[in-house]
């Protein structure tokens, strides 16, 4: 048990602060992603529904509707289309009901004309 | 179609004489021998007796059913496929010539309702107790429903059942034990796993591969790297796609940071079940770091999106891994040698949860549980395929076949996954995919996860699509080794122990 | 997303989502939440998970997140649980022994749903599956990710006891800006 003392004090505290402090770890993780409303027109979001593999979007006439619960921050619609998706880098999502989750993105009539 | 070059050799050719054919197809990542189902019994006795291993025994769904039998001839380098159609309902009983069949014969039982000849009571395996006509199956409902293996609370002569589960301990998947037991001695141990039964190769079938990884990632999400590689891998061999040499080399190295994760992790779980918690402490130390790396060289702490059908979705990130790796692998090394040291962690591992090399030879069993008992088997060796082919590992292999085996084939892996990632890592590793051809086509996979050999078979049709996907992760396999270890000798307090030395999933085999 | 109501001290009727059916169930949520605010026991459940988010979760009391230093325990005992955190999609021929174990829990109590699955997405409802936690059990806090990262997870558990305010509610997820898509995009 000496060892295990030693190499313990040894060590030293490895414990993050969180909340109190925020953790620096959290930048490197995978997060859901957001919009970038003014470029994404209906034929761009329907190809977004159709690459996301967990049904976190779906198309409701010119609204783009997010499900963050459902989002597993695979990054497939970020792949599809970077230009118009990007990381969102957060990661405190939790809510306290469905409603918060569900987010809505305005879609443009048609975008480059 | 007999195959003109190479000339069929070995096991192959005895197993043509045997049955009396010439006809061998050779593709798909492996050679496919079909076999009339009034030969299969006479193939069967003469590939077991030739001391091939009996990987994974499967059906699929068409005019007949058919069955394939994988078996690994490891010392010949290659798998090999029988493939038998079945008319009727009943085929030549396999399990008594191959005990590794029974749990499959079991669960083809109840996807296909065609069962071995002979009447031996089959056991219930995926489909949950109410699964009537119109649950989703694989193939028809078998005419009779499967035996119930059950648990009754009697006390009949020496020993008694009780059951234990679905819901256990803290922080572990649900698994329901039923176990029997004198009092303190474990009798027998039977499990059940059809409460986590998502369905997974039903719900593979009309997928295209892209939408087929993500879901196979998730079949057994600690070997997420492993099994999608064997399921892209089934892909790549059906259509004919070669993956680029550095998208291998990626896949190499996220396949090995999966194995150096997960032995941490059992490192971690084997101190809680001696309850040393400052050793568990240390080896969570070890995991999170190792998580850590994961993430800044892949994007995910469990390497989930790495592998896409074709190649990889992403590279690795080099400097970061050359930033991370040794401070996560030493956290490891230094609490292993440490727990090496303590006397009373090494009294509870030694000579608890044996498994012989008989047992773990005649159960088909894989991964570091077979090499803790004396069985070589390990796939990237045997079924040499780049990026192994080019940098092979040195197999860790122990004897005595308990915990502490176990435990030492898992430390002495880690290192050799860490000389490893830096082989692959210096040999040019990237990202990128090869495009998929068109055309259809049935082909076999496969990837050495941290538990053992994951075997993937799948059929896409000619648009792409997944016809039929046959998913094997270790897990599948290995469980079935686990009542012979718990029941050598050892009382409830081993289990845990001996749970945490096999490391498997339920989700892995449940699927 | 898919997901049960809270509180079912509340009537299940259609007025329970009326205005003062939340305010009402929020009311409800924070004297349960105070209760547990300095100590609260966790009972985990599977209800059909791929086993990361159980390892993330382990991950809790290990040195790097330790939430015991946050008053929070694990308990293997639904008699002594407070809180169940709950993960995978919900397996069907698991709904009994999720009920189950839920019901064995003394009030008042708390669910935590945790991981894309128990949440809705990966798994459709399906023969298989109910496809979210809230199908069967009263979630009151949801935490997604797959799987939700201990500090998620952490943060997840400290708005259950009202220790944090949720924030996803604020988040839009839409990223500002006038980026151009390439041209050979807009012309497809």
């Amino acid at each position: 048990m000496p060892l295990w003392f030693a190499r313990g004090l040894r060590r030293g505290i490895v414990t993050t602060r969180y909340p109190a402090r925020p953790d620096r770890s959290a930048a490197g993780l995978p997060t859901p992603p957001a919009f970038r409303a003014g470029v994404i027109d209906r034929r761009l979001a329907d190809r977004l529904v159709a690459v996301c593999p967990s049904r976190a979007l779906h198309r409701d006439g010119g609204v783009l509707v997010f499900d963050v619960g459902r989002c597993t921050a695979c990054g497939r619609c970020q792949e599809a289309a970077p230009w118009a998706v990007t990381p969102s880098g957060e990661f405190e999502l939790a809510g306290t009901s469905p409603a918060q989750f569900v987010k809505q993105i305005g879609l443009v009539q048609e975008v480059g004309q | 179609m007999t195959a003109l070059q190479p000339v069929p050799a070995g096991t192959l050719a005895s197993l043509l004489t045997a049955i009396g054919s010439a006809s061998v197809r050779d593709g798909g990542g492996a050679v496919t021998v079909p076999v009339p189902a009034a030969r299969l019994e006479t193939a069967v006795h003469h590939l077991a007796g030739a001391g091939a291993r009996l990987a994974d025994l499967f059906a699929t769904d068409g005019d007949q059913v058919t069955l394939r039998l994988v078996w690994g001839l490891d010392t010949e380098r290659q798998y090999l496929i029988t493939e038998t159609a079945i008319d009727d309902l009943e085929y030549p009983p396999l399990s008594d010539i191959a005990p590794a069949a029974f749990a499959e014969e079991c669960e083809i039982y109840e996807q296909f309702g065609v069962r071995p000849a002979g009447g031996k009571p089959l056991n219930r395996v995926a489909l949950p107790p109410h699964a009537g006509p119109d649950f989703p199956r694989l193939g028809h409902q078998p005419a009779q429903p499967p035996a119930e293996v059950h648990a009754p609370h009697t006390v009949a002569g020496q020993a008694f059942e009780f059951p234990f589960g679905p819901v256990r301990q803290v922080g572990v998947e649900s698994l329901y034990y039923g176990l029997v037991t004198s009092g303190e001695e474990i009798v027998d141990l039977y499990l059940f796993t059809w409460h986590k039964h998502r369905g997974l190769e039903w719900r593979l079938r009309g997928h295209r591969p892209a939408e087929a990884l993500f879901l196979a990632e998730r079949a057994e999400g600690l070997s997420a790297t492993a099994v999608a590689w064997s399921v892209a891998a089934a892909v790549e061999s059906a259509l004919g796609a070669e993956p680029p040499p550095a998208a291998l080399l990626t896949r190499g190295i996220a396949l090995e940071l999966e194995r150096l994760y997960n032995h941490a992790a059992a490192m971690a779980a084997l101190c809680q079940s001696t309850g040393l918690s400052v050793g568990q402490a240390a080896a969570e130390i070890a995991l999170e770091r190792l998580l850590r790396v994961n993430a800044a060289v892949f994007g995910h702490r469990y390497l989930f999106g790495v592998v896409e059908a074709g190649g990889v979705r992403r590279g690795p990130d080099l400097a970061a891994l050359q930033v991370g790796l040794p401070g996560g692998y030493g956290e490891l090394r230094r609490a292993a040698d440490a727990l090496l040291a303590t006397n009373s962690f090494m009294d509870r591992l030694e000579a608890t949860g044996i498994v012989t090399t008989e047992q773990a030879r005649r159960l088909g069993l894989v991964g570091p549980v077979a090499r803790a008992s004396g069985v070589a088997v390990d796939s990237r060796v045997d079924q040499p395929a780049a990026p192994y082919f080019g940098h092979p590992p040195a197999i860790a292999v122990r004897g005595t076949g308990d915990v502490l085996a176990r435990f030492q084939v898992m430390l002495d892996e880690a290192a050799e996954s860490v000389r490893l990632i830096g082989d692959l890592a210096a040999a040019g590793p990237g990202t990128g995919a090869a495009p998929l051809p068109g055309g259809g086509g049935a082909g076999l996979g496969w990837a050495e996860s941290p538990r053992g050999e994951a075997l993937a078979w799948v059929s896409l049709d000619a648009d792409g699509r997944i016809t039929r996907a046959r998913l094997r992760p270790a897990s599948v396999r290995n469980w079935r080794g686990f009542d012979d270890a718990a029941r050598s000798q050892n009382v409830f307090t081993d289990i845990p122990i001996i749970e945490a030395s096999f490391w498997l999933t339920v989700a892995g085999t449940a699927r | 997303m898919s997901g049960g109501s809270r509180a079912r001290a509340v009537a299940a009727s259609p007025a329970a989502r009326a205005p003062e059916g939340d305010v009402l169930a929020a009311r409800l949520r924070q004297r349960v939440a105070s209760q547990f605010g300095r100590s609260l026991h966790i009972r985990t459940l599977d209800t059909g998970s791929c086993a990361v988010c159980e390892q993330e979760i382990r991950l809790l009391a290990a040195p790097h997140y330790d939430l015991h230093r946050l008053g929070f325990f694990f308990t293997p005992a639904p008699r002594h649980a407070d809180l169940l955190l709950v993960t995978g999609p919900m397996i069907r021929a698991f709904d009994v022994a999720a009920r189950k174990t839920y019901e064995a829990m003394p009030g008042p109590k708390l669910v935590v749903a945790t991981g894309a699955c128990a949440l809705g997405g990966v798994y459709p409802a399906d023969a298989f599956v109910y496809g979210a936690v809230g199908e069967i059990l009263p979630v009151d806090v949801w935490i997604p990710g797959c799987p939700p990262s201990p500090l998620a997870l952490l943060q997840g558990l400290l708005v259950a006891v009202d220790r944090l305010a949720e924030k996803v509610s604020g988040l839009t997820f839409t990223a500002g800006g006038d980026a151009e898509p390439p041209a050979r995009e807009a012309e497809r």
